[in-house]
């Protein structure tokens, strides 16, 4: 139980007690250290800044976890102010974008948004943040920029266009595409980010509506690293749990492995509720019989009671899932591996989006065995 | 020679686990093996063991049956010494067997046409849930039985699911099956992209286990598939017959399903590359080595 000083400024914060514990929101190995502040405000603190910090006497980090003890108070944001936080971009404001976004202005970062249909900004500039009138101008406002774009074409688009990103950068600047896209899309525009002399993430996520509004995403990222290590702060605002994953592509690749396998169980769990509804079951019934075993995962338990109502709120657009298997098949032929059940799970996502159900959440995909 | 005891016909992985759980209950337990042999351990836990199916049903108040596959299950059922020959008024037969509605629908009729009760009881759940008493219980039939069998699933299983009648227990299991035989395909060809695209397999099962399509099978598996081990909790030949059964299902009311139809083909290629008696997650090495 150590007891020290930590100078911030002209108001030194007392240490009251020192706790190494593994934090249970940082991915993989990262320790953190539970400070006790005066007043008796706890936080996380990634315990190797907090090191750094106070050996060198200067202001600390106080770690915006959301996952820390107490309430935010004055203390802390005097705290922030005095640390000082990278400017942030949001290009996208979809589904996705508008909850990440709106995470970050909650955590207090200064951040600008755009979005093709400008309307989509008026929520959260009315929240606190700025208008961003494209996305050069954006990236040229903000340290850090980031992209949740819904497709290849348009992350390109964004990316590289007329008024594009790329055209706002520049050295000490950084562009995280959160995107899902292929891994031939995300080298291009890493080449032309980096080509500015700024630095490159690839970032898609890992979880749809509900965890990018609870700020419980999983970032799957590649890239630079310095830029990783940066932007990891905003990234634990919006997320749970992030991986960096090595070059360009590796990102982009392990985000369509997932989303392959959930698109084949989606599929599969459709057959299994109307095939047995067909044949005289109780389609609640075979929901919760999954639910007591072995194969039980969060996805059946949270779709299955909609699905059987033929409910499909979109909390992921089956569009994008269905982009997301033809990505997955087109990886999957560039190195030569078999995918039969993806593949066979993609039929029927292309004919339920034939059907009109492209904006339907991706459960809807068992309109298309009905 | 009606006594408080219960019956067990059927040893494999399944089953001698089981038999044991039963044991516990502190009542008679006679059992049955077609190879006599497997019976020695669980007589020496205190079970007794029969020649026959028939002689069981006759020293049992409910017999337990856990056959291998519905060819199994008729014979034990119909054969000479199957259970169908000693049924009678007071005794009950339990098939917690793997089989088609069929099956299980033309043993339900022997039995209770001969005034004994039935009930088709599969089970979700492997070997480990079975040693643990953790089974998941499909039941349909008699529901009386069903109520007098309650402290035998209670043993065997976390829980029981009456389903309504004979026919809607089978139908439950090959649709649950369908669905796990499905996902493991699925998550097989996930492990084998992931590998070919130049990523950590671990780091994949890291993600998964964190997300929305999180699951104990894929927690289970994934680091054995890894590794190359496929000891058999769920023999992939019995998988191989789920998904026959329930394409079966499928035929009958024109139902499309071309997930289960994929999964099935890469079953039916995995037993000929010789893996039938492995763990059925060595569909995996069909998958990985295909290209």
């Amino acid at each position: 139980m150590a007891t020290s000083m930590v100078a911030r400024g002209s108001a030194p914060l007392l240490l009251r007690s020192m706790a190494l514990l593994p934090s249970p929101t940082i991915g993989a190995q990262r320790c953190a250290t539970l400070v006790t502040l005066r007043g008796g405000r706890q936080h996380f603190v990634l315990t190797g800044q907090l090191q750094s910090r106070m050996g060198a006497g200067n202001s600390p980090v106080v770690h915006q976890c959301r996952r820390c003890f107490g309430v935010r108070a004055s203390a802390s944001a005097e705290a922030e102010s005095s640390e000082k936080k990278p400017t942030v971009g949001f290009l996208g404001l979809g589904i996705m974008g508008v909850a990440m976004a709106r995470n970050l202005v909650k955590a207090g970062y200064d951040v600008t948004v755009w979005n093709r249909s400008p309307s989509k900004c008026d929520a959260l500039v009315k929240e606190g943040a700025k208008f961003g009138a494209s996305p050069k101008g954006t990236s040229a406002a903000c340290d850090i920029t980031f992209g949740m774009l819904a497709d290849p074409a348009a992350a390109i688009a964004v990316a590289l266009g007329e008024d594009g990103v790329v055209k706002g950068l520049g050295p000490n600047k950084g562009y995280v595409d959160v995107s899902t896209v292929d891994a031939e899309t995300s080298k291009a525009i890493a080449e032309a980010v980096r080509a500015t002399g700024a630095q490159f993430l690839e970032a898609p996520v890992s979880g749809s509506k509900k965890p990018a509004e609870d700020g419980t995403l999983i970032f799957l990222t590649a890239g630079d690293r310095a830029l990783y290590d940066e932007a990891s702060p905003i990234l634990d605002v919006m997320g749970k749990s992030r991986f960096y994953l090595g070059d360009v592509g590796k990102g982009a690749a392990m985000k369509l492995v997932v989303n392959m396998v959930m698109g084949s169980m989606m599929a599969s769990f459709s057959e299994g509720l109307v095939l047995g509804e067909k044949v005289g079951l109780d389609p609640e019934t075979i929901v919760q019989v999954i639910g007591q075993g072995a194969i039980n995962a969060p996805m059946f338990a949270m779709k299955g009671p909609s699905m059987v109502k033929s409910a499909y709120p979109p909390a992921f657009p089956l569009k994008h899932q269905q982009k997301d298997l033809r990505l997955a098949i087109a990886l999957a032929e560039e190195v030569s591996q078999e995918i039969p059940v993806a593949a066979a799970a993609n039929g029927l996502f292309v004919r339920a989006k034939k059907d009109g159900r492209g904006d339907d959440d991706f459960s809807a995909v068992i309109e298309a065995l009905k | 020679m009606a006594t408080e005891g219960l019956g067990f016909l059927g040893l494999g992985i399944m089953g001698v686990a089981m038999a044991k759980n039963l044991l516990k209950l502190g009542v008679p337990v006679c059992v049955w093996n077609r190879s006599p042999e497997k019976c020695d351990a669980l007589v020496a836990m205190g079970a007794t063991a029969a020649k026959s199916p028939a002689e069981v049903i006759l020293k049992s108040k409910i017999t337990f049956g856990m056959l291998a596959d519905p060819a199994v299950a008729l014979t034990v059922a119909f054969g000479p010494g199957g259970v169908v020959e000693s049924i009678m008024p007071g005794k009950a037969y339990v098939d917690m067997s793997t089989v088609d509605a069929e099956t299980s629908m033309t043993i339900s009729k022997a039995i209770t046409e001969k005034g004994g009760r039935f009930l088709e009881a599969p089970v979700s759940g492997s070997k480990k849930p079975a040693e643990d008493g953790q089974l998941v219980i499909l039941a349909a039939g008699d529901e009386s039985l069903f109520n007098d069998a309650g402290a035998a699933f209670d043993v065997m299983g976390k829980k029981s699911f009456f389903l309504g009648e004979v026919g809607n227990g089978a139908r439950m299991k090959l649709v649950v099956n369908m669905i796990m035989g499905s996902m493991m395909t699925a998550f097989a060809e996930g492990l084998s992209l992931a590998e070919k695209a130049g990523l950590s397999q671990n780091d994949l099962l890291d993600v998964l286990d964190l997300g929305a399509i999180a699951n104990g099978m894929f927690k289970l598996k994934g680091p054995s598939c890894i590794k190359g081990s496929f000891a058999p909790a769920f023999p992939l030949k019995h998988q191989q017959k789920d998904m026959r059964l329930a394409l079966a299902l499928g035929d009958e009311v024109a139902q499309t399903m071309p997930v289960a139809a994929a999964a099935n083909e890469v079953y039916k290629k995995a037993r000929t590359l010789g893996f039938g008696d492995n763990d059925f997650s060595a569909v995996y090495k069909a998958i990985a080595d295909s290209s």
